[in-house]
């Protein structure tokens, strides 16, 4: 009986006001209704257009979409089909990530694309591991807490039920969560694979706790969306449709509600007029340039495409870029530190099987005065397949035969990663490059050099992952550094002087411009960003649609 | 051959040998890279019958189509294809085409989505090596790098990878990264190298259901050669 219930009741659980997960195909992966989507005038001035398609854009469009504004997105990738356009396979999913030029620098520079950079509709979380923890209410206030970084204008409260809605939309999976604000998910935790459970055994014997999830992936059908099928390639698009990204969760809704997605549409300009107001987007398709009317502007395009979409569109009334008049958009742009740690254990644990995001500890999330320096780090599991293994190993310094050994050896590894928070620093920043891409426009420079405090929390998240595995009864570990998760870059703030826009996600310098993606974060907590860059879209879409954000006729004859 | 082959101790060491590590058994169904593997009985490329349409052609493309080399002159084909075969110990037939897979992706332009600063597009930084793989050689009395023996060509290879060249063209950390990730990602793309060391390769829509410590799926097949490298070094002495 209890088993005949629960199976009633699998995937019946709506959530309310996004019918998403019910409006795909159960036989095909792709979004149903592209023939039929909306189609809107290039003179016509919509209600809104928006740039870029990931988690902040889509999850923007479908809300306002459902309280009837009239929107475009523009996407500068494709309108993906997993069943035809993504493989099974590392190598071949190399079209999934924003592979146009930028340059990098700094002493300790970013490498972008693969890992933080997304193209196409779904944005970044189409390859993102699937990790969905929130921030911790701590995090909105690190100023008055540690005396470091900058508190946000918003606190927790002001995300917590978008929190919660968006986890059921995604929907979320795993144990009742301790740590921050302690909370549940709607999906009970999925089963972990043989490296994550000596992970958490090791772990418990010196006194660490993990749990498993939060992750992005239906235990159980979800509507039309079918159970993972634990395959493990979640970082290269899910072709499932277990993994839950705009594509599948905001998207099909949006369309449904008559929202416009041009997909290869590049946005090169926010235009404005001559009393500092947006008046449209300018954007390159098929090698032809566009424009765009609409009311209201919101740019989306996450921490390094949308500084650089902002100082490109220069004017007389804002000669050194747009909502640039205190020289703060693209200063402040973060990743995370990301340090991997792999274990060698004596038995077979193929870490290819079940996805990379299993289980994650948050018990190190706080500043502790006992460890010296500011803030913390989450523990998180990893699951390389052989190309990115292969990446471990070179990073110890091996080739010839020791590389072909090591990596012969690849099912007795483990890996576990840290996602270390590291600190917003004005001098860490987009610019603009002499260099030009293929429509002629500026290609981003990205600068980025870390602090004392940032390497010392990485120092320890590597200890501690390394006491893990070797408690854990690791025979021999290997550690590499690397980054994660970008965010900042056009910064909230309580008052001009601070940031790129206010609390509502509005520029301070122009009234119908809206920021919408993870650029707008002061700062990034140790966890991963998808979830609160939808969190904050859902809250500025209530904000926008119930008429709470006094837009100064930022949007015209719409009824509250 | 090449290379050294502490896989015991972390950041280099100095005992080349000539073989793979001994015991390593001669594969028995498909093909490895050198015909060598610790699974002689799992060909991955049995399994594509149970792969989705558009992964298999992804993959059997690899095996199946061999792209031409259109990006590198004759000169540079020679030396780095040389220089692939040394720091992938590709010593013999079958190799798997590293070289190629990188032409092509260079010839079509599909990098990755940054540059550093102080670098060179990528496409260039591949030439720039090729010539200064080529003088290195001859600053120990080789001809170039190609027609160099092994010992000079892993002597090379060593300095490179340990950063101790100096080439005023572009920062050789920098250098040895960009290459080195191309030619794994070409490498470790390939199933050869997925049956050399046991992985199952794409699994959609069939997934995974044994996921546990020494867990297999029915179609897997158990090692038949382990050596834990920590006390294989000890008791080898390479250490």
């Amino acid at each position: 009986m209890g088993t005949r219930l629960a199976s009633a009741l699998r995937g019946a659980w709506r959530p309310p006001e996004n019918d998403s997960a019910w409006l795909l195909d159960p036989e095909r992966r792709g979004v149903p209704g592209r023939e039929t989507m909306a189609r809107y005038g290039e003179r016509e001035e919509v209600d809104l257009v928006i740039v870029g398609c990931g988690a902040g854009g889509a999850t923007l469009a479908q809300r306002l979409a459902r309280r009837g504004w009239r929107i475009v997105v523009l996407e500068a990738g494709p309108f993906w089909d997993p069943d035809s356009d993504w493989v099974s396979d590392e190598a071949g999913s190399h079209d999934l990530f924003w592979n146009e030029p930028r340059v990098i620098g700094g002493t300790d520079p970013v490498e972008l694309g693969k890992n933080n950079s997304g193209r196409g509709v779904g944005g970044s979380m189409v390859h993102f591991a699937g990790f969905v923890p929130r921030f911790h209410p701590s995090d909105f206030e690190v100023r008055t807490r540690d005396g470091v970084a900058a508190d946000w204008p918003i606190s927790y409260a002001d995300l917590k039920s978008h929190y919660e809605r968006v986890e059921r939309e995604l929907p979320a999976a795993g144990e009742h969560w301790p740590w921050g604000d302690p909370h549940g998910y709607p999906h009970s935790p999925h089963p972990i694979a043989g490296g994550a459970l000596r992970a958490v055994e090791g772990a418990r014997r010196i006194g660490i706790e993990f749990k498993v999830g939060p992750v992005a992936i239906a235990n159980g059908s979800f509507g039309n969306r079918p159970h993972c099928i634990y395959r493990g390639l979640c970082l290269q698009g899910c072709k499932v449709n277990a993994k839950g990204s705009p594509l599948v969760t905001h998207v099909p809704d949006a369309l449904a509600h008559g929202v416009e997605i041009r997909a290869g549409a590049m946005a090169t300009r926010v235009e404005t007029d001559a009393a500092g107001r947006c008046t449209g987007v300018t954007y390159v398709a098929a090698g032809v340039e566009h424009h765009q009317r609409a009311a209201v502007v919101a740019v989306a395009g996450y921490s390094i495409e949308t500084p650089r979409l902002l100082l490109h569109s220069t004017s007389p009334r804002f000669p050194h870029g747009l909502a640039n008049g205190n020289d703060l958009v693209g200063r402040g742009v973060m990743v995370q530190g990301a340090p991997q740690v792999a274990g060698r254990f004596p038995e077979e644990l193929r870490m290819y099987k079940a996805p990379p995001p299993e289980i994650c500890s948050e018990q190190f999330y706080e500043t502790d005065p006992a460890r010296g320096f500011a803030r913390g780090f989450a523990l998180q599991t990893v699951g390389p397949l052989p190309i990115a293994w292969a990446e471990h190993v070179l990073a110890d310094g091996h080739w010839g035969q020791a590389l072909r050994e090591y990596m012969r050896d690849y099912n007795h590894w483990y890996t576990l990663g840290a996602l270390a928070e590291l600190l917003p620093r004005a001098e860490n920043r987009v610019t603009l490059a002499a260099e030009t891409d293929a429509n002629g426009m500026p290609v981003a420079r990205m600068d980025y050099s870390q602090c004392d405090n940032d390497r010392a929390n990485i120092a320890c998240a590597k200890q501690t992952l390394r006491d893990v595995l070797e408690a854990a009864g690791a025979q021999d570990v290997l550690t590499v550094d690397r980054y994660a998760h970008l965010v900042g870059g056009c910064a909230m703030s309580a008052s001009p002087e601070g940031g790129v826009v206010d609390s509502d996600q509005r520029a301070w310098e122009v009234p119908n411009l809206f920021i919408c993606d993870g650029s707008v974060m002061p700062t990034q907590g140790s966890a991963n960003p998808a979830l609160t860059i939808m969190a904050l879209a859902s809250r500025l879409a209530e904000r926008l649609g119930e008429g709470r954000v006094d837009a100064r006729g930022a949007r015209r004859a719409v009824a509250a | 051959m090449s290379g050294d082959v502490s896989h015991l101790r972390h950041h280099g060491g100095a005992a080349p040998h000539e073989d793979p590590r001994p015991g390593l058994p001669r594969q028995r169904r498909g093909t490895t890279p050198q015909g060598f593997g610790r699974y002689p009985d799992f060909d991955v490329l049995a399994q594509g019958e149970h792969w989705d349409e558009v992964t298999r052609r992804v993959v059997l493309d690899r095996v199946e189509r061999v792209p031409p080399i259109r990006f590198f002159d004759d000169r540079e084909a020679a030396t780095l294809g040389a220089f692939c075969d040394t720091v992938l110990a590709q010593d013999r037939e079958p190799r798997v085409p590293v070289l190629a897979m990188v032409d092509e992706k260079l010839h079509e332009r599909k990098l990755d989505g940054y540059r550093h600063a102080d670098m060179p597009p990528d496409p260039q930084t591949w030439r720039v090596v090729a010539r200064k793989l080529d003088e290195e050689a001859r600053r120990l009395r080789a001809e170039d790098f190609a027609a160099a023996s092994q010992g000079i060509r892993d002597e090379v290879v060593r300095r490179f990878a340990a950063g101790e060249l100096e080439w005023e063209e572009l920062p050789v950390d920098k250098a040895w990264s960009v290459v080195m990730r191309m030619v794994l990602a070409a490498f470790y793309s390939h199933p050869w190298a997925w049956s050399e060391i046991g992985f199952g390769g794409p699994a959609y829509p069939r997934g995974f259901a044994r996921l546990g410590p020494g867990q297999r799926e029915h179609w897997e097949t158990p090692p038949e050669f382990e050596v834990d490298p920590v006390s294989d070094v000890r008791e080898r002495g390479v250490d």
